[in-house]
């Protein structure tokens, strides 16, 4: 007779729970859209500080000055899924449905490569601002919105004096084993921009220069000397050679003491300490000769999506002087657009780092085969 | 009447399986145009009858593969003889001693099967790991413990935590359907434990004992969670590779070649099984 | 009597041991929850704090994932079974050519690492028109439920004693009263059981979920990856305790049926 009971009450918990369920809990669920045709349908593949930014600061104020027009935030952690959301945007374009997303963030590098975004440089004025190479960088459709650095943070408990030059830092790593970590490129861009500083080092600048705006696969040859100092960093970093995954990965180990000296980006470094995550005993600084790379990240309109306007509307909004400044003020990121446009303080903030001096990244499929190189040629070498 | 199931599993899951292994082979027409938009350093081949093997010498070539498939065959060796074993303790020692400790025991082996394994992986990391409990205990003993968080010996170790339930119910449900009768018989005629086990227990409980080692073997195959949360950069099983090579390095053709080669290994231990199946079914006089 | 005494020891040790491997991970996971922090080596945390637990509760997103997990489940052990108990009576009491090697297909193609479909089957979603549906999702579940739901049922079905039914058919009852009286009731804990496996299969299902269902359906375990990943080590602990009690209600719900023995004849051909 207990069993007949809990069959009467899971059932009806079944029904409850399938009635108010089918409606779908996620920001694209139809309770939570307005008008669809008003509705712009971003997706974020990125931390939860851009989250926030874009969900306290962006997006309210787009919305307020569009009355009438919503946007649903579709925001995914770290891009851990950006595999089936790109499946899926091409997918959709191939047959020609609904992609279900307008805008993109975070992702840019894969959907350009799939030629999956608009041509909106036309109607995007703001982007004739901001500087060529940055722009060049992000391919076609992807237009820049804000920027960051890697810097290297270091806990200033056990390291009183940071290295200040590439060539010291890979020292210091020698002389304290166990105490430095980087994520692995294809988990993170800390790791990838540690990972691509030390490859710079051996690589002549005219080559670099052709490695972030094209795909020259032969000129890989150039990273050879670069591998088999990561490789034989390898005994001295954390774990004698353990690299956690995720640039929250090294985050967690430096905040638990566990290591004393990671690369991290710049605007996670200023969100984290506010967050009281990254504790306050621990600083950030950048290196030299050659300095952390750092980089832009961009937003790119959907092609086969039928809000074109408004998501382009959106893309001008981001552009504006007034939200470069929320950038810059709630995250710590660097403006892509002239500094002029901006308030003097901003200015003499970022004045000696514009996004345009910051050592760029290198090109998609250069990256992609960093990822792969990496993973090859490093660990357990 | 058994038709719904077998549709299901055929448009949803047999289908998509041919597909892929026909982009495996080059073919980049229809349901995989998609994914050959997208995907870098792909083989094609024009004509539907031809075929190219070229992604599979791509991926046999690379070094890391070997090791890593050499690293899955491991770890599932190891963990199915490991599972296998401790359920087969657990059930001896619920058969033959119906007591407390025994029905805690049995307990205590069913409790992995409802922990979600996000949280599983995360939990064993973290027991392991340099600032973990094992090393804390030692530590507090005045020893030093290694550190086994982040490596393949913490790989086998969530695996075994993951699979063993299901090889205990498996194989206790086996050793329980022995009749008491024999075991008695056999006791009376002077065998020993051992030998009880041995010539009376282990024969009637094989089937069971298959049908668990080869669950145990193709979930950990194929596994993704675990070895992404504990184990090591390199080297590193074949799911978390597969994963990788998809969404990080774009190769997906190479990535799909991995899953062929996972497939063919799962199938022969799935030979295995129904060979054991077989058997049985030919012994008790039903083929 | 020594002998008595050492054997009660060594069970106690055994006990001992398996306790500390399975439930010791959880316990210390569970302690991180409400730790300001842990510094490597102290036994205890350096503080005890709810603040974790406010983080947790401020995100309205979990509650509404794990609701939708467990409706989710809910369907598809409906749906599963609607579809699959059929075909288990028909494999597990009709002999017909090509049962087992159907059987066998059925399990073959769970082999098949979900990852090297992922495009296969949103192409095919598409076409069907069935992206960022319900259905679609449960869809997806039910695929993974499919062996549970045959196999076990059809070694149930199978095991029913024909002289029972043929008793009660020569006692005037009906083929749908014979059914309903003596096949289902004796086929029940196995059918049971397979219910049980499915539900805990759904709950489980990540990445397929998250290829069908996004932005629409967020399940609990889609948080969870990225949540265990990118969230402070206490906060990840604190998600793992509320996200397991539906796992762990349902463990002490089924305790006594999962113990019996309908798991090993399940998977048997016969």
């Amino acid at each position: 007779m207990t069993g007949r009971r809990i069959a009467v009450a899971a059932g009806a918990l079944a029904l409850l729970v399938g009635l108010t369920a089918c409606a779908g809990n996620g920001p694209g669920a139809a309770s939570s859209s307005g008008n669809p045709a008003q509705t712009v349908r971003v997706y974020l593949g990125d931390d939860t500080n851009i989250q926030e930014l874009w969900q306290s600061t962006l997006i309210p104020g787009f919305e307020k000055a569009n009355p009438g027009v919503t946007v649903d935030l579709q925001f995914d952690l770290h891009a851990t899924n950006k595999t089936q959301t790109i499946a899926k945007l091409a997918a959709a374009a191939q047959q020609q449905k609904d992609p279900g997303i307008d805008l993109v963030e975070g992702i840019t590098d894969d959907a350009v490569k799939a030629g999956l975004l608009a041509d909106v440089g036309a109607s995007v004025p703001a982007a004739a601002g901001i500087d060529p190479k940055v722009l060049a960088a992000a391919g076609l459709g992807a237009i820049p919105y804000r920027a960051s650095s890697v810097l290297l943070a270091y806990d200033t408990a056990t390291v009183p004096t940071p290295p200040k030059t590439l060539d010291e830092l890979l020292q210091w790593i020698k002389d304290h084993p166990g105490r430095f970590a980087y994520n692995p490129p294809k988990s993170g861009g800390s790791g990838t921009a540690f990972v691509a500083t030390v490859l710079d080092k051996f690589v002549p600048a005219d080559v670099r220069a052709q490695m972030t705006t094209g795909y020259h696969k032969e000129l890989e040859s150039n990273w050879a000397q670069g591998w088999a100092t990561l490789a034989g960093l390898n005994p001295y970093v954390f774990q004698k050679g353990v690299y956690p995954n995720g640039n929250n990965g090294t985050i967690d180990l430096l905040a638990s003491g566990q290591v004393s000296m990671i690369p991290v980006w710049s605007d996670q470094f200023v969100s984290g300490q506010e967050k009281g995550t990254i504790p306050k005993t621990v600083a950030a600084a950048q290196i030299e000769n050659p300095s952390f790379t750092g980089g832009a990240t961009s937003v790119g309109v959907v092609k086969s999506s039928d809000r074109q306007q408004l998501a382009i509307k959106l893309v001008n909004f981001v552009l504006e002087p007034a939200q470069q400044q929320a950038i810059a003020a709630k995250i710590a990121g660097y403006p892509v657009i002239p500094l002029d446009k901006l308030p003097a303080d901003i200015q003499a903030k970022f004045g000696a780092a514009r996004p345009g001096e910051l050592r760029p990244t290198y090109f998609t499929d250069h990256g992609k085969d960093l990822n792969n190189l990496w993973d090859q040629l490093v660990p357990g070498h | 009447m058994a038709a719904p199931p077998l549709l299901l599993v055929t448009v949803f899951v047999a289908f998509p399986i041919v597909v892929a292994v026909a982009y495996s082979l080059g073919h980049v027409g229809g349901l995989n145009a998609t994914i050959a938009s997208i995907a870098r350093e792909q083989h094609t081949v024009d004509a539907w009858w031809q075929q190219t093997f070229a992604a599979y010498g791509d991926v046999f070539a690379d070094e890391r593969f070997l090791r890593d498939l050499g690293t899955t065959v491991l770890v599932t060796l190891v963990t199915t003889v490991a599972v296998v074993l401790l359920a087969w303790v657990i059930a001896l020692y619920l058969r033959m001693s119906d007591s407390i400790p025994a029905k805690v025991l049995s307990a205590l082996a069913v409790v992995p099967m409802f922990i979600p394994v996000v949280i599983a992986s995360w939990a064993i990391l973290t027991f392991y790991a340099g600032d973990g409990f094992v090393r804390t205990i030692v530590q507090a003993f005045g020893g030093d413990a290694p550190t086994l968080g982040y490596t393949v010996v913490c790989i086998t170790i969530g695996m075994v935590w993951t699979q063993l339930p299901f090889a205990t119910l498996m194989i206790v449900s086996g050793v329980q359907g022995v009749p008491q009768p024999l075991i008695e018989a056999a006791a009376d005629a002077g065998a020993s434990f051992g030998r009880i086990v041995r010539s009376v227990i282990a024969p009637m409980a094989l089937v069971p004992t298959v049908i668990a080692a080869t669950f145990t073997a193709i979930g950990t195959l194929g596994a993704f969670t675990v070895p992404y949360f504990t184990g090591p950069n390199a080297p590193t099983m074949l799911g978390v590779e597969m994963a990788g090579y998809f969404t990080s390095f774009n190769l997906p053709q190479q990535a799909i070649v991995m899953a062929v080669v996972v497939f063919v290994i799962a199938a022969g231990f799935g030979a295995l099984y129904v060979w054991a199946n077989f058997r049985q079914a030919q012994d008790a006089g039903r083929v | 009597m020594a002998v008595r005494w050492v054997r009660s020891a060594l069970g106690a040790v055994a006990v001992l041991a398996l306790a500390t491997f399975v439930l010791g991970p959880l316990l210390w996971l569970a302690a991180h929850a409400f730790a300001t922090s842990w510094t490597f080596p102290n036994l205890l945390p350096d503080g005890w704090t709810l603040h974790w637990w406010e983080e947790v509760f401020a995100d309205a997103q979990l509650f509404s994932s794990v609701r939708l997990s467990l409706a989710f489940a809910l369907t598809t052990i409906v749906v599963s079974s609607v579809l699959c108990l059929p075909a288990a009576y028909a494999f597990g009491r009709f002999d017909f050519p090509g049962r087992r090697t159907l059987l066998i297909g059925l399990f073959a193609t769970n082999a098949f690492p979900k990852t090297g479909l992922f495009v296969s089957l949103a192409a095919l979603f598409y076409a069907f028109d069935l992206m960022t549906t319900f259905t679609g999702v449960v869809i997806v579940h039910v695929l993974g439920t499919v062996v549970f739901m045959t196999w076990i049922p059809a070694a149930a079905f199978a095991a029913v004693p024909r002289s029972l039914e043929e008793a009660a058919r020569d006692a005037g009852a009906g083929p749908a009263r014979v059914f309903r009286s003596v096949t289902l009731p004796m086929a029940l804990p196995g059918i049971l059981v397979a219910v049980i496996m499915s539900f805990l299969a759904s709950f489980d299902e990540a990445q397929g979920t998250y290829l069908v269902g996004a932005p629409v359906f967020y399940t609990m375990p889609t948080e969870m990856y990225s949540l265990v990943l990118n969230y402070p080590r206490q906060v990840a602990a604190v998600f793992s305790i509320l996200l397991s009690i539906p796992s762990v209600a349902l463990l002490l719900l089924v305790r006594r049926h999962i113990m019996g023995g309908q798991l090993a004849e399940g998977f048997q051909i016969r």
